[in-house]
């Protein structure tokens, strides 16, 4: 069965095209989809392509860094940090030049892996994503849009352009092309520190429980290791590692990314 | 849809989302592209998209329509070889050979957005490269022979350097 | 020799690097090829309760399904021609023994019709208790592998038992009395994927006059001829093979994956059929280098001498032993590494498991067993407090010491290689470690516990 592909060449068009999704499978770059179709995935699909909807920018302005959804990863390696960092992570540099943002924010973890590497990151720079749908436009904390993602077509991702100090741990993939194991990222900004980790539960995750030992003065390795509360009952248990060994380590990593930002400020 | 390969136009009515990699090897019996593992891990399909490494496999036809690919076939032939291809081939970079134009087209590209790499950013660009046979090491000399501006005069494929040849030129005799 | 000390161009380099070197999935046929994929077993280990390909079969693009029940010979040993009992079904008939193993292949137009029908293929299967662990093989309610048991039972040779690959040099027992001390370890490396870049693959073209054309990517062009043959039961005219542009093998293309069922369906459907097994069949159902357990246990003295070595080796099969009894035995030929010592108690067994099935990889049994040797050495170094490579050097194999398996030495160049290494390391020796050559024994390179095993070898070119 062939495909049938939609190919916007502006933003209205991709909303217009996008409606509530039904039926329809976004595709940014291709690299998280063209496997699971190597691999005996479904055919015959109807696919919304977004490379020409002048979707792959990045601006500053009015105190504000905005991504479009089609943005390449490849294009956050200078960005702002624990971003930037994350993103080197990612694969290799031909697969970061194709994949974009937006994929990395929408695609659903695997039996596999995590995925979704990049969702940490943003959540711990305060990012907010503006999608289209049912209902139609809505910009929410990052957290909140891959809480509700299903049937909404993301369109930029934007964060506060202001100076921070930031934190980045990683557990390292084996090989260039696996995601990473678990990965945390934490953001100090006038003085409020956001945390947030990767590879523990189904989607990034914000730590509430790390940020309010912090903010009622707990010592950085006491609140790292709150991060157990933050992911309890979510814990992934994959290919990579098990929630055994990603319950054990989280806390260091946390912990590391936590001393990133005492250094940071020093 | 639209392709430029290796200089040659085509019009293509293939379904929007096959794989570059098989409209290459299947329809267009451009085979210098290997599949490795279909799953954008290995390196083995990567071609120059507009002068951009990509993996071929990993690319849709949709995404390229209107665009210049380069393969491996595109860099130089055996009558006249393009210097990594020289390279590789007298540093021992290629073995079984089923890398080896991945490792060249990508080498190609870092090349030619940064004529100067250090090793480090060799082995950067390559980092989704798999070579099984050489442990890479050769593969990074070939490169970083390229990168220094040696000459080679082993361009000339019509004609392999016979024993005699090579004894002679390395002074060894038996 | 005017190769030797000379830096000769590869004579496939020039093809390589312009990409134009023609692996086999790189051929094409005027008229295009049929599509293979298998059925394999979902299961570690299960009975077939029932197989029907009907359904299958009258899918669309589909041209022929191919079953055990259309192979002349099913079950063909690898290493039949040197007297090892077959144990292998080319596909399974009544039983699967490890997750993969191909159950039915299906000829289709497309890669994707043949995996619809693949899919359609409806099979019933039996559960069985599954073995992993190569050191429950023996207890005695271990599942059972296979109808004669979880062993290899055919090691021949007058010395030896059936069952086992034996080892037997001196009086172990007087050295292990004579020892100061016993030094123990325990080695298992675990199974090790080729993965060469090139996944398997076959493509083979039926002639007009029954000949079939058999592009392989084959480390063994001849071997694999001869077990093509075997199954299809035809003499070799009948096989015409085009091989020798393998796209990375390291041994895990030894075994003969793809080429004789290609060419059952290129016989059955009367075209060129090529199978290309995917990256995750690669993982899932080429074989693997094998596991090993190594025990071993050495009786030393305190002044730095092995006396006498006893050691077990399990080397696991996987679900059939393809090549795993030349791998166990020579792996049993190396076992002392290169030192020299006199008296030697070894027994390997090749056991099945419900892995895939192991194979060679680079130094077929013998990397696993320089590994456990090598490590071994250091390990009683450490425990005598001496220095490992004047530990090394002592017992290190001289001109008219014997193997294990006694074979005198002509020309061992163990004393050279550790001074080689201690040089790359950057490290410096005594001078009377430095000086040390592979000359015969003498002095106090000789004590009394080496005279007889000088004495009682043969040498290697009688």
């Amino acid at each position: 069965m062939t495909s049938e592909i939609l190919l916007p060449t502006s933003q209205e068009e991709a909303i217009a095209s996008f409606g509530d999704g039904g039926g329809l499978t976004v595709l940014g770059g291709g690299t998280a989809l063209m496997p699971e179709l190597a691999a005996g995935g479904p055919s015959g699909l109807r696919v919304l392509c977004l490379a020409r909807a002048g979707l792959d920018g990045v601006s500053r302005s009015n105190g504000s860094v905005t991504i479009g959804a089609a943005c390449p990863i490849s294009a956050l390696e200078e960005l702002d940090e624990p971003l930037a960092t994350a993103a080197r992570h990612v694969a290799d540099p031909e697969v970061r030049a194709q994949a974009t943002v937006g994929g990395n924010i929408c695609v659903e973890a695997s039996a596999e892996s995590p995925r979704g590497d990049l969702q940490a990151p943003l959540i711990a720079l305060a990012a907010t994503g503006r999608s289209s749908g049912a209902g139609g436009e809505r910009t929410e904390p990052i957290e909140n849009f891959l809480a509700s993602r299903d049937g909404r077509l993301l369109l930029e991702v934007s964060y506060p352009d202001t100076s921070r100090v930031a934190g980045y741990a990683v557990a390292r993939r084996p090989h260039a092309h696996h995601y990473p194991i678990m990965a945390a990222c934490a953001a100090r900004d006038s003085g409020t520190t956001r945390v947030a980790v990767t590879g523990a539960a189904r989607t990034g995750h914000r730590c509430t429980s790390v940020e309010q030992a912090l903010a009622s003065g707990a010592t950085a390795d006491d609140a790292a290791a709150r991060v157990v509360d933050d992911v309890a009952g979510e814990l992934r248990d994959d290919a990579l590692a098990s929630a055994w060994y990603r319950e054990r380590v989280m806390p260091t990593l946390v912990a590391r990314a936590l001393a990133q930002l005492e250094e940071g400020s020093a | 849809m639209k392709l430029t390969v290796n200089g040659r136009a085509h019009d293509l009515a293939s379904d929007p989302l096959r794989p570059l990699l098989h409209v290459l090897r299947d329809e267009l019996d451009v085979t210098g592209p290997k599949a490795g593992c279909q799953q954008g891990s290995c390196g083995t399909c990567t071609i120059l998209v507009d002068g951009e490494a990509r993996r071929s496999c990993l690319t849709p036809l949709a995404l390229v329509d209107g665009a210049e690919v380069t393969t491996i076939e595109g860099l130089g032939d055996a009558t006249r070889l393009n210097a990594l291809q020289a390279a590789f081939h007298q540093y021992y970079g290629a073995q079984c050979g089923f890398c080896t134009s991945g490792m060249i087209v990508a080498a190609h590209a870092l090349l030619e957005r940064n004529p100067a790499p250090t090793r480090h950013d060799i082995q950067t660009a390559l980092a989704g490269h798999i070579c099984r046979c050489t442990g890479y090491v050769k593969i990074l000399d070939a490169i970083e022979a390229v990168a220094r501006g040696e000459t080679f005069t082993e361009t000339n494929g019509d004609r392999q350097p016979g024993v005699e040849e090579s004894v002679a030129k390395t002074g060894v005799s038996g | 020799m005017k190769a030797v000390g000379a830096r000769l161009p590869r004579y496939d380099g020039l093809g390589h690097v312009v990409g134009e070197t023609t692996f086999v999935d790189d051929v094409r046929v005027p008229d295009g090829n049929l599509w293979a994929r298998a059925l394999r077993s979902p299961s570690h280990a299960a009975r077939i309760v029932r197989l029907d390909t009907r359904k299958a079969a009258e899918l669309p693009g589909v041209h022929g399904i191919v079953t055990h029940e259309d192979i002349p010979r099913n079950v063909y040993g690898h290493l039949e021609a040197l007297g090892v009992p077959a144990d292998e079904p080319l596909l399974a008939e009544d039983e699967v023994r490890y997750k993969g193993q191909p159950i039915a292949v299906v000829a289709a137009d497309s890669e994707e019709e043949a995996q619809a029908a693949v899919e359609a293929i409806e099979l019933e299967l039996e559960e069985r208790d599954t073995l992993f662990d190569i050191r429950k093989a023996f207890d005695p309610d271990a599942p059972k592998i296979h109808p004669w048991g979880n062993w290899f039972p055919y090691f021949g040779g007058p010395d030896e038992g059936p069952d086992r690959r034996k080892v037997r040099k001196g009086d172990i027992d007087k050295a292990f009395s004579d020892a100061d001390t016993i030094v123990q370890g325990v080695y298992r490396p675990a199974a090790i994927e080729h993965c060469p870049t090139e996944t398997q693959v076959a493509l083979v073209v039926p002639e007009a006059s029954g000949r079939l054309v058999i592009y392989s990517c084959t480390q063994a062009m001849y071997f694999s001829m001869g077990v093509v043959a075997a199954h299809l039961e035809v003499p070799l005219n009948k096989l015409k093979f085009v091989g020798g542009t393998v796209g990375g093998g390291f041994g895990g293309k030894v075994d003969t994956a793809a080429e004789t069922l290609s060419g059952l369906l290129a016989l059955k459907t009367d075209r060129a059929v090529k199978w290309r097994w995917t990256r995750e069949e690669e993982f899932l159902a080429s074989s693997t280098r094998a596991p090993w357990h190594m025990e071993i246990a050495d009786a030393v003295t305190s002044d730095g001498w092995i006396l006498g070595r006893k050691m077990l080796t399990l080397h696991d099969a996987g679900a059939y032993a393809r090549f795993s009894p030349y791998g166990l035995t020579k792996h049993a030929f190396h076992h002392a590494g290169a030192y020299t010592i006199p008296n030697i108690h070894f027994d390997g067994f090749v056991v099945f498991t419900n892995r895939v099935p192991t194979t060679a990889m680079r130094g077929f049994g013998v990397t696993s067993v320089s590994f456990a040797v090598e490590t071994h050495i250091s390990r009683i170094a450490n425990t005598l407090g001496l220095d490992p490579y004047e530990f090394r050097l002592k017992n290190a194999n001289r001109v008219g010491d014997t193997t294990p398996n006694g074979v005198t030495l002509t020309d061992p160049s163990t004393v050279a290689t550790i001074h080689a290494v201690a040089e790359a390391a950057g490290d410096t020796l005594a001078p009377e470690y430095a000086a040390m050559t592979s000359e015969p024994r003498s002095g106090p390179l000789l004590p009394d516990h080496l005279v007889t095993q000088q004495r009682d070898g043969r040498s290697a070119h009688a």
